[in-house]
């Protein structure tokens, strides 16, 4: 048992800090997010240079085999610097499905293009009817001559407007809410028949509702087998809770440090805030919520990484911390700021806003609390 | 990073679940005798009657792993508690800073369980603020013995005790902090009263000490006088450290799960009813969050390293799970846990109120839950004192 990095690892956490560091003022953000595509084109290149976009792709289809450690620690620094760049929507998500689902022709075809970063992809596998269950699928994919025609519209598509590509769950039998009979397909964003609506969302990213209508796909474009999707999507689903997770982990402490910065710094009454002492022991809550956090990310991580029985619901117990420590934070890092913590001008609310999506995406707070209880 | 314990530690397992089983008590034996025994096998064992205690005063010198193997297994096998102020509390304030004298005078008595201890810190006007007691040990003109006069309060098992290790007050000028001294005297002597204080829960374990003129030679200071709240302040991470109990918590959540689902709700139980499943598993969340953040102050210790910040947070939120495991029994128990002492309802309801009444105590002992924040925003976050 131990909680050492290998030194591989040490060096990747030591790379991406540095270049976070180096990269991510809250002014440098703003531009990126303020602008389309809402992300630095130079930033993904610089990603794709490193290596990060590689890495959780086997060795085999040109990738580094890294596994839920490697990316927890990316995500983690991720998170410090609220970056904007679209790695889960791209690498976790799309490429998630694609590794663990896609013919050795599509990986072929697909994966060189998204690890050198010329191509982005995107995953819609929400619908609204749906709220976080994965399995409530009404899309429709029907089988034609050579391939499939979808018909549906997936919610809240992260990424989708700058995608080249987007996977797609859809229903190919079986009623709405059934496991089984939920097929993933890749799909040509420009496609005939798909439309995007584009949004940004409030933490500053990008989503879209892709409405499908009569989307045609080749059968070689399918992943994983016909009506056996949902294994898939689950996986990538447990993927993306890690990896926001880390990323939630991330944004905490540095909202929890800032808070202790900005009232050892502001005086009011003739003393600093921080040294009364309602706000400290609301300050050592914030402490504690997110040591508790790290704690949990590192067992469900390490579970996942070594394929415990457990992990599964592991994680779900993380994905509930997550979100209400991740809330309670975010509330209190602005209720200590005061005023100003009500202002775009400090990155706090910003940090704060992310926190929130994280808690809505892949199932909130007692969402998770439910499946772990179950 | 991995969580597999080693086959090095996977054998140390085997062998301390073996020794459990073997050693453990037998319905209807004498209880004393089984557990004096107990010690004695363990102390063959190679230091297990003292785990804690570092190898040059006999202990076994384990791991931080063999550590929490063996918090998890003693907890499983219900080990029954050991008294900690001998060999827990005093135990490591003696081999730091008492002399070889009093080492080879006290440490084996303490070992053996032959003496009991108590522990006179807090009194009347000396809480949380310890360094506010007021009890007076004035040295005599030849330099040879100190006569006590004061008041302990809340002192655990002072009714049972032979010895008290004591804090008082040598020098009331300057800095509060200092002028305390360390003195060790026994409990069974005249001068020395002891009234019972009964808590919540009914039990009688804390107690108020009176010492009148007590005369205590000069041998039996620890270190040097008016330091004796650098000492103390040792012990008190010690005491902190051991208070968290999250092996003992798993334990007892288990129980509580199993106690609710044998509580019928139409077709199904107790724990198929919405608000306390959910109680239960936010509960359960956050005690394994919390057995991975010792297990991260675990291998924080082990590198070597001084314990980082996580390590701070294991009193306080083991504490609170402690009390809430305590408070959902007491749920679970429905309209018996109002019973008091009469063997009606069912059996787990009979004992949940007293022991939920006694938890109480867990966040206020050991430096309070408030005091241990005011510690954290000074010693982790870096925030200057200066309470308003």
């Amino acid at each position: 048992m131990n909680f050492d990095l290998s030194s591989e690892q040490q060096l990747l956490r030591d790379s991406v800090e540095r270049f976070v560091a180096d990269n991510y003022s809250l002014e440098a953000r703003v531009k990126v997010t303020d602008a389309e595509p809402g992300f630095s084109k130079t930033h993904w290149k610089s990603f794709a240079d490193l290596g990060w976009l590689a890495l959780p792709f086997a060795e085999a289809d040109g990738g580094f085999g890294g596994g839920p450690i490697e990316t927890m620690l990316l995500m983690e620094a991720f998170g410090k610097g609220l970056v904007v760049e679209p790695y889960l929507a791209s690498i976790v998500l799309g490429g998630g499905a694609l590794r663990r689902g896609a013919s050795k022709a599509v990986k072929d075809a697909i994966l060189p293009g998204v690890i050198d970063g010329t191509k982005q992809l995107a995953f819609g596998y929400a619908e609204e009817q749906a709220r976080f269950d994965l399995e409530d699928v009404i899309t429709t994919a029907r089988p034609e001559a050579n391939g499939f025609l979808l018909n549906g519209t997936k919610s809240v598509v992260q990424n989708a407007a700058t995608a080249d590509y987007i996977v797609i769950s859809a229903r190919t039998s079986g009623g709405q809410v059934d496991r089984n009979g939920i097929s993933l397909f890749l799909i040509d964003a420009k496609a005939d028949g798909v439309e995007r609506d584009n949004y940004p969302t409030v933490d500053g990213l990008r989503a879209s509702e892709v409405k499908l209508t009569n989307v045609r796909v080749d059968r070689d474009r399918l992943i994983g087998e016909v009506g056996n999707g949902f294994a898939i999507l689950e996986a990538v689903a447990n993927d993306a809770i890690l990896a926001l997770s880390a990323e939630a982990v991330g944004a905490m402490e540095v909202l929890y440090k800032d808070t202790v910065e900005y009232t050892t710094q502001r005086q009011q009454f003739g003393h600093a805030l921080s040294e009364f002492q309602v706000l400290q022991h609301r300050m050592v809550e914030m402490f504690m919520e997110y040591e508790q956090c790290k704690s949990l990310l590192f067992r469900a991580t390490l579970e996942a990484a070594q394929g415990t029985h457990t992990a599964q619901r592991t994680i779900h117990a993380l994905k509930h911390l997550v979100g209400k420590a991740g809330t309670f934070i975010g509330e209190n890092a602005v209720q200590l700021h005061g005023g100003m913590g009500m202002t775009e001008e400090l990155r706090i609310g910003h940090y704060f806003k992310r926190l929130l999506v994280i808690d809505a995406q892949f199932g909130n707070s007692d969402h998770h609390l439910q499946k772990f209880a179950a | 990073m991995d969580i597999d314990l080693s086959a090095a530690d996977l054998a140390f397992r085997d062998d301390v679940r073996d020794f459990l089983r073997t050693n453990a008590y037998k319905p209807g034996a004498d209880y004393g005798e089984w557990r004096f025994g107990w010690f004695e096998k363990a102390k063959a064992k190679g230091g297990w009657d003292v785990p804690k205690w570092p190898k040059a005063f006999g202990g076994p010198g384990w791991t931080p792993t063999q550590h929490y193997i063996w918090e998890q297994e003693t907890a499983i096998a219900m080990l029954p508690f050991d008294m900690p102020f001998g060999v827990g509390m005093l135990a490591p304030i003696l081999m730091g800073y008492g002399s070889k004298e009093q080492q080879d005078r006290f440490l084996p008595d303490i070992r053996a369980r032959k003496v009991n201890w108590c522990q006179g810190y807090s009194e009347p006007g000396a809480g949380s603020d310890l360094a506010a007691l007021k009890t007076k040990a004035e040295l005599s003109a030849d330099g040879k013995t100190y006569t006590v006069n004061g008041t302990k309060i809340w002192t655990t098992a002072a009714h049972m005790a032979d010895w008290i290790f004591c804090l008082t007050r040598t020098e009331d000028t300057g800095k509060r902090q200092e002028g305390i001294t360390f003195l060790l005297f026994p409990m069974k002597q005249p001068g020395i009263e002891v009234k019972p204080i009964i808590t919540l829960g009914g039990s009688h374990t804390v107690n108020m000490v009176h010492i009148n003129d007590v005369k205590v030679p000069v041998e039996n200071r620890i270190g040097e006088e008016g330091k004796g709240w650098t000492y103390a302040k040792g012990l008190l991470q010690h005491e902190r450290t051991g208070l968290a109990g999250v092996s003992r918590s798993i334990v007892a959540l288990e129980s509580l799960k199993k106690q609710a689902r044998s509580v019928k709700r139409g077709n199904g139980s107790l724990m198929d009813e919405p608000a306390f499943r959910a109680k239960v598993a936010a509960l359960e969340v956050d005690l394994m969050a919390l057995e991975f953040t010792e297990l991260r102050s675990l291998a924080a210790a082990s590198a070597g390293g001084a314990l980082g910040p996580e390590s701070s947070i294991m009193k306080l939120k083991g504490t609170e799970i402690q009390q809430r495991i305590a408070k959902l029994t007491v749920e679970a128990g429905g309209i018996y846990s109002a019973g008091w002492g009469h063997p009606v309802g069912p059996k787990f309801a009979r004992n949940g109120m007293a022991s939920y009444l006694s938890s109480r105590a867990y966040t206020i002992y050991g430096g309070a839950s408030e005091v241990q924040k005011d510690v954290i925003a000074k010693n982790v976050l870096g925030i200057k004192s200066g309470k308003k």
